[in-house]
């Protein structure tokens, strides 16, 4: 009697941790898809944004560069005016490429944010049906076991799969001949 | 004039690298990832060969190695220019044959010095 009691506090211990993770996997499921749409959302401000600065560069560079062709013969006093517009122009070459890298690392997090929430999907489907002997503890330990599983697959995978540039800020714009 | 090849999947890439090096007097000609890259340089001989590593179709050290083979790409520079800077990446950038490489964002007046020195 004494044993049975027991038995039912331990399936019932194990089935609210079993509850407890479902509850934690939907919370962060939901709360990475809000992050999902912020991301998404900083995508298209940051495109719109660089291609008015990409149209605006455009105009100034083809202008600068056919002024450049016209004049090939002009004189020192010219070619002084034409590099100093090209020193500007080369300043906001350098910054516009910023528009590109941070492009590829919301790329890469909008990847890891999606593998997140698929793998936290899966985990959550797991939970879905029935436990054949909710009585005992050992299937809801099984269940609890295989969704944790589930999801620490899914941080070692995510770190496989999703590489963002600007890793290493000291290396970039290096040069390295071979 | 000497004619360089821009390899770049992203088009603002293209552009800046463009840009820069039609300034200082080169020609350019573009493609948007390695296997349309292969075929511009098959097409036309260029001078230098410019390109990004992680593209669709064909990466930029598969372009290295597939120009490389070819007997008017034996000597011709082939500069890397990439988000890439692991020290592994740079040797298998080496040991595909390419001339350097430069990590992004890139200094206008860097490139240009780079690519006036492997022009040489």
């Amino acid at each position: 009697m004494k044993q049975d009691a027991m038995g039912s506090t331990d399936a019932r211990d194990a089935a609210q941790a079993a509850d407890l993770l479902v509850t934690v996997a939907a919370t962060l499921n939901e709360r990475l898809a809000v992050t999902a749409d912020e991301l998404a959302r900083s995508q298209t401000l940051l495109r719109e944004a660089s291609d008015e600065l990409m149209t605006a560069f455009r105009g100034a560079a083809d202008r600068i560069v056919a002024a450049q062709r016209q004049d090939e013969e002009a004189q020192a006093e010219k070619n002084e005016e034409y590099g100093l517009v090209l020193d500007h122009l080369y300043r906001a070459v350098q910054h516009l490429q910023s528009h590109d890298l941070v492009n590829q690392l919301i790329d890469a997090q909008k990847l890891r944010v999606d593998k997140m929430r698929e793998k936290l999907a899966q985990a959550l489907s797991l939970a879905a049906p029935p436990v054949t002997h909710p009585d005992q503890a050992e299937p809801w330990i099984e269940r609890s076991r295989a969704m944790l599983d589930c999801i620490v697959a899914g941080i070692q995978q995510i770190d496989q799969d999703a590489h963002g540039p600007l890793g290493d800020k000291h290396r970039q714009g290096s040069v390295d001949l071979f | 004039m000497k004619t360089i090849l821009a390899v770049d999947d992203s088009a603002t890439m293209r552009e800046m690298v463009t840009f820069v090096l039609e300034s200082a007097g080169y020609r350019v000609i573009e493609a948007e990832d390695g296997a349309q890259g292969l075929d511009r340089a098959t097409a036309t001989n260029v001078d230098l060969v410019i390109t990004d590593q992680n593209m669709p179709n064909m990466d930029g050290l598969t372009l290295v190695r597939s120009l490389r083979e070819l007997r008017d790409y034996k000597s011709v520079p082939i500069l890397l220019l990439t988000t890439e800077s692991s020290d592994s990446m740079k040797s298998q950038g080496r040991a595909a044959g390419a001339t350097g490489w430069l990590v992004k964002p890139f200094d206008p007046a860097t490139l240009l010095e780079v690519v006036q020195k492997v022009l040489r």
